[in-house]
């Protein structure tokens, strides 16, 4: 045997999944000692990401496709007999962002598990977690999927109330296995139905012989892996699953949970109705994407102005994010997935700076409450300055990442909308547009209650948070800097790949079961080599913009610095009484911060009938949630049935 | 290489002085020395002299800043700064006529996202502040910009639409492209579609600018000016001057879409003419509007913008969508 | 390919489905979960039902392109599924006792501190 063999870049995707699963492992065995603990999870998730890394060039370069046959099983007979993994440019994307954010989170997890029991236990349900993740999008066999589906609900339910002692952690965590449990049972029915029909389950396979003979036992199931799949992203009406699990787990757990585990909602969506039944030509089935996506949007950025803790409202935005996600990769252009999954991977780095930085002001003052907190900013200045760029991000400031993404999306959707003729995607650009400004307002909210505003008296110990965890909040925050200057490179090396793989589907069937199978199989069906087109209506330039402000800046800095701009009295030294103290109508000052429940009062007050039926809908009985996921499959069995 | 330092040194001219720095300082003070002095008037009082916004900016250079014990220094500090930096940045994507200093770099969406800059710079400062007058304030200024971002949206996005459709590419978002359509083909504005949207975009301007009766945000006599409440010296006198030059942009910005035919292509006389019709936007919708009415609730000034002006900016949507 | 498998099973996924949204103690929520865990596992196994094969069970040389049997997939996807299904149950029963020491209550009704 050929022992080099063993270091080619072929066996990378295996050799990324198993150090995970092994690092797991290990640390079960050696996990007493805090060095090997930290050591091990590191060296796990370091190598699983530069296995990753490596995959770069001949995957999205060079337009590869890694077929790998585990055991060597290759198709006999036209047949496939083997488990598979299959990594195209798209499973490539979503694997770099999963073991990105796994990396980051668990560097921070160092210090911010530091004074917690069971820390072993932590770590191996995290790397089990990151293991699942990154199976999930590399295999190429349908029930492979649904293994890995159930390894990381329940490694995510597991994390969910690893601090049980906290408030409604345990409750968050029943929650969400009901209702993800219901889920990952629909992605079994489904996958068992299709397997009932052609007697495979390698997916390449299936996406030759599914699209050509749609019966109503394929499409029951397709309406079923669907559901599946948007339980597991969270989509509306599954979301306040996410707000309870994203509240009440630990803050790295949270950064996986919004940012690894939706994503992988979102492939298993994306592989479902672009590959697996080829439908996306129909404009019944990119109406029910896009439907679901704006509803997701607008529904949940709103109930999230309503929320006074302050994890649960990121939880919140993240869903109205997936929702911008959805919505664009529900356009079947080019141009929409690229910006849908450019816009996923912006998500998966603010999203998760913004957790973190919940996460540090959980760790150092113990509360998330919005009513509670005040003024950390002149105590914690550097987290503040991370939230600032993580707010900034998410509402779409220029010239961070948020913005780059949504610019695509909102050319994307217009597109659409004159190609198609359709006025519908136009309410999609403004719904989206609305949707940012709210975010705005949102962040505006959290920042005054949190950050700035009086310092309750309760805090005025509070520290920063030590240098591990800024460490990692601050790669994140590079991160969405580096990408929103630099659209063009992550365009060109990331998301026009990913989204050139998603029409290729005969190259995929083909690297799979060999050259012209699809065309045998699926003869006049078969999918042709579409042509993409990128094209942009719109002009942005980041860095010429950057330097245009920086030099205004500074002409601007500079009059003021010549004028005097601070000039502090000189007797400082003698304290003129009252001279420093806020004003307050000339009264002795009872201190009264406008709570974050009362900002916007003008808002809500229009809206009021809204927002009392939300907080009554949002009932927090299991029961209500699981009837909403009910009543969602049978809705989306009848829908496909009538359409396909 | 002489060629590089001459390009480099009209585009710090272009930054600096025209259309940059001391064009907006000069056009905006003035613009808004004109407009006390005409509220007044038409209030029946003397008012200032026309200068005044000058006097003041140069006296509040001078007087000492006083930073609340309670307030966050770097931020209360530099959130001016960034503002009037971003304000008078987005002024130069803004096209004169035929006049556009940076074409290749932002376009309509952008635009739309940049106008958001100043007003998180000036609630960003007043929630440094740490006063209680801020966080009312701050809490009613960004229900006035999300009011006034539904009307703005439909409106650039009907005016895209229609400038699209003239040119055969179904959408346009690049304001040069706009300006250009106009200059060869009439303002939009002599378009009956476009109509509503015009005056959709009027009454957006005293709403992004923060004047009567759309000032609930910094309503003097109720909430002691809200977000400037705490402010003092200089970073005060940096406030108010980005206040006056948000007129001159919102302005331009208003002729660049729908009145971009009427420039002649020599630029003093483009810049005498964008002056010109600034002066009466500003008379119209700023002056006469501040003598005349009282001051809206915030939950009115949201049912406004919404429910009035957002449907006036659908009428030229719909109507541009199909092509009139 | 047997009918009546097929119509239970189905019933059995829409059983547990109702338990859960209609029954308001925790124990019956796993329950149904349960259910619906049992139901998928007889659609699996009764997918792979040939009538009249054998089970697929040969050694060298008993194989045969004659040979008739029953398909061995489904019943390996069963057994993944049983074990799936048991460890769901054993974590949802580990919450459901901690839950019952923290609020002191199995009434769904009563567990929604988060809500809204």
């Amino acid at each position: 045997m050929n022992w080099l063999n063993i270091l080619s870049y072929r066996h990378f995707p295996i050799y990324a999944i198993m150090v995970l699963f092994l690092g797991a492992f290990l640390i079960v065995l050696f996990g007493r000692n805090r060095w090997a603990r930290h050591i091990l999870a590191f060296l796990s998730v370091a190598s699983s990401l530069a296995f990753l890394i490596a995959l770069v060039r001949p995957v999205m370069l060079g337009g590869e496709i890694i077929a790998y046959w585990m055991g060597g099983r290759v198709p006999a007979g036209g047949y496939a007999i083997g488990i598979a993994l299959e990594v195209d440019a798209l499973s490539l994307f979503f694997g770099l962002l999963i073991a990105t954010a796994v990396f980051v989170a668990c560097l921070y997890s160092f210090r911010y598990m530091e004074h917690d029991d069971n820390i072993p236990q932590y770590y191996t349900l995290f790397l089990m977690l990151a293991g699942g993740v990154l199976g999930l999008v590399l295999s190429g066999d349908l029930f492979n999927m649904f293994i890995m589906v159930e390894i990381l609900t329940f490694a995510a339910v597991a994390l969910t109330a690893f601090r049980n002692t906290a408030n409604g952690a345990l409750e968050a965590a029943f929650k969400y296995l009901v209702v993800g449990s219901i889920g990952s049972s629909c992605i079994l029915a489904g996958t068992i139905l299709l397997y009932a029909q052609v007697h495979t389950l390698n997916f390449a396979q299936l996406s030759a012989l599914i699209p050509g003979g749609l019966n109503n036992a394929t499409k029951v199931a397709f309406a079923l892996l669907f559901v599946g799949f948007c339980t597991k992203a969270f989509l509306v009406p599954f979301h306040p699953l996410a707000a309870d699990a994203h509240g009440a787990a630990p803050a790295s757990i949270s950064v996986l949970i919004s940012g690894v585990l939706t994503k992988s909602g979102l492939y298993g969506i994306i592989r479902l109705v672009y590959f697996l039944f080829q439908s996306m030509g129909l404009g019944t089935i990119q109406f029910m994407l896009v439907f679901v996506g704006s509803v997701s949007m607008f529904v949940c950025v709103t109930m999230a102005l309503a929320q006074h803790d302050f994890k649960r409202l990121l939880a919140f935005h993240s869903i109205s994010q997936i929702g911008y996600v959805l919505s664009a990769a529900g356009l079947a252009t080019a141009l929409g997935i690229s910006a849908g999954l450019y816009h996923a991977m912006n998500h998966t780095l603010f999203k998760g700076l913004l957790f973190l930085t919940a996460g540090a002001v959980l760790h150092k003052t113990g509360t998330t409450d919005l009513g509670k907190l005040g003024g950390l900013s002149k105590k914690m200045p550097h987290t503040t300055v991370l939230f600032l760029i993580g707010a900034a991000s998410i509402s779409g400031i220029p010239p961070f990442n948020g913005f780059a993404s949504k610019w695509m999306i909102y050319q994307a959707t217009y597109q659409k909308a004159v190609e198609s003729g359709n006025i519908g995607f136009l309410l999609v650009t403004i719904i989206a547009l609305i949707t940012s400004v709210l975010t705005l307002a949102s962040f505006v909210k959290v920042t005054q209650s949190v950050f700035f505003g009086r310092l309750p008296a309760a805090y005025e110990n509070v520290t920063e948070v030590p240098f591990g965890m800024r460490f990692a909040m601050g790669i994140f925050a590079a991160l969405c800097v580096v990408t929103g200057l630099f659209p063009d490179y992550v365009t060109r090396w990331l998301t026009e790949p990913a989204a050139r793989a998603v029409f290729s589907v005969g190259q995929y069937i083909n690297d799979m079961m060999g050259a012209g199978y699809a065309e045998s199989v699926m003869g006049g069906l078969a999918p042709a080599q579409q042509t993409v087109s990128f094209v942009h209506v719109g002009v942005w330039s980041p860095v010429s913009w950057l330097l245009v402000l920086c030099i205004m800046l500074l002409a601007v800095t500079l009059a003021a610095v010549l004028g005097k701009y601070d000039r502090v009295s000189e007797n400082a030294g003698e304290k003129v009484p009252g001279k420093y103290d806020l004003f307050f109508g000339g009264e002795e000052s009872v201190y009264s911060q406008v709570g974050g429940g009362d900002l916007f009062w003008g808002f809500k007050h229009n809206w009021r009938h809204y927002f009392r039926f939300m907080y009554d809908l949002h009932s927090g009985v299991v029961n209500d949630y699981a009837l909403w996921a009910v009543v969602a499959l049978s809705l989306a069995v009848v829908f496909l049935q009538i359409v396909l | 290489m002489p060629q590089l330092l001459i390009s480099a040194l009209s585009y710090l001219g272009y930054i600096l002085i025209f259309p940059g720095f001391l064009f907006c300082f000069l056009v905006g003070l003035l613009l808004a020395g004109i407009d006390r002095k005409l509220v007044a008037r038409m209030q029946k009082r003397v008012g200032p002299p026309i200068l005044q916004p000058f006097y003041d900016f140069f006296k509040l250079m001078g007087k000492e800043t006083i930073v609340p014990a309670a307030a966050s220094r770097t931020t209360f500090l530099l959130a001016p700064l960034v503002g009037l930096a971003a304000l008078v940045v987005l002024q130069l994507f803004i096209p004169i006529f035929s006049f556009s200093a940076f074409s290749g770099v932002a376009d309509v969406i952008v635009i739309l996202y940049l106008l958001l800059i100043p007003a998180l710079a000036i609630i960003l400062g007043g929630a440094a502040s740490g006063s209680p007058y801020a966080g009312v304030g701050l809490s009613r200024e960004m229900v006035t910009v999300i009011a006034c971002e539904l009307p703005l949206v439909l409106v650039l996005l009907a005016v895209g639409r229609a400038v699209g459709t003239a040119t055969g590419s179904g959408i346009c978002f690049s304001m040069t492209q706009i300006v250009q359509y106009q200059i060869e083909n009439g303002s939009l504005i002599t378009r009956a579609s476009m109509i509503p949207a015009a005056l959709a975009m009027l009454l957006v301007i005293p709403g992004e600018t923060g004047s009567h009766p759309f000032d609930a945000a910094e309503a003097e006599t109720e909430i002691c000016e809200g977000m400037l409440a705490e402010y003092s010296g200089a970073p005060l006198g940096v406030y108010k001057l980005s206040h006056a030059i948000k007129l001159l942009t919102m302005s331009s910005l208003f002729t660049a879409l729908f009145l971009g035919g009427i420039g002649t292509g020599v630029i003093v006389l483009d810049a005498l003419i964008l002056f010109a019709v600034c002066l009466v936007v500003t008379v119209v919708m700023i002056s006469l509007l501040h003598a005349v009415t009282a001051r809206l609730k915030i939950e009115q000034i949201f049912k406004y913008y919404w429910t009035v002006v957002s449907g006036l900016a659908l009428i030229s949507l719909v109507l541009a969508w199909y092509g009139f | 390919m047997i009918l009546m498998n097929y119509i239970v099973s189905f019933f059995l996924l829409a059983l547990g489905m109702y338990c859960i949204v209609t029954k308001y103690n925790l124990v019956k929520t796993v329950i149904g979960l349960s259910i619906m865990d049992y139901g998928v596992n007889l659609l699996i196994i009764s997918i792979g039902f040939n009538p009249g094969g054998t089970a697929p069970i040969f050694t060298w040389g008993e194989l045969t392109p004659s040979s008739f049997f029953v398909d061995p997939i489904p019943q390996a996807l069963t057994l993944t599924s049983i074990v799936i299904g048991a460890c769901v149950t054993a974590m949802s029963l580990a919450l459901v006792m901690k839950l019952q020491e923290s609020y002191g209550t199995l009434d769904t009704r009563e567990i929604r501190r988060l809500r809204g």
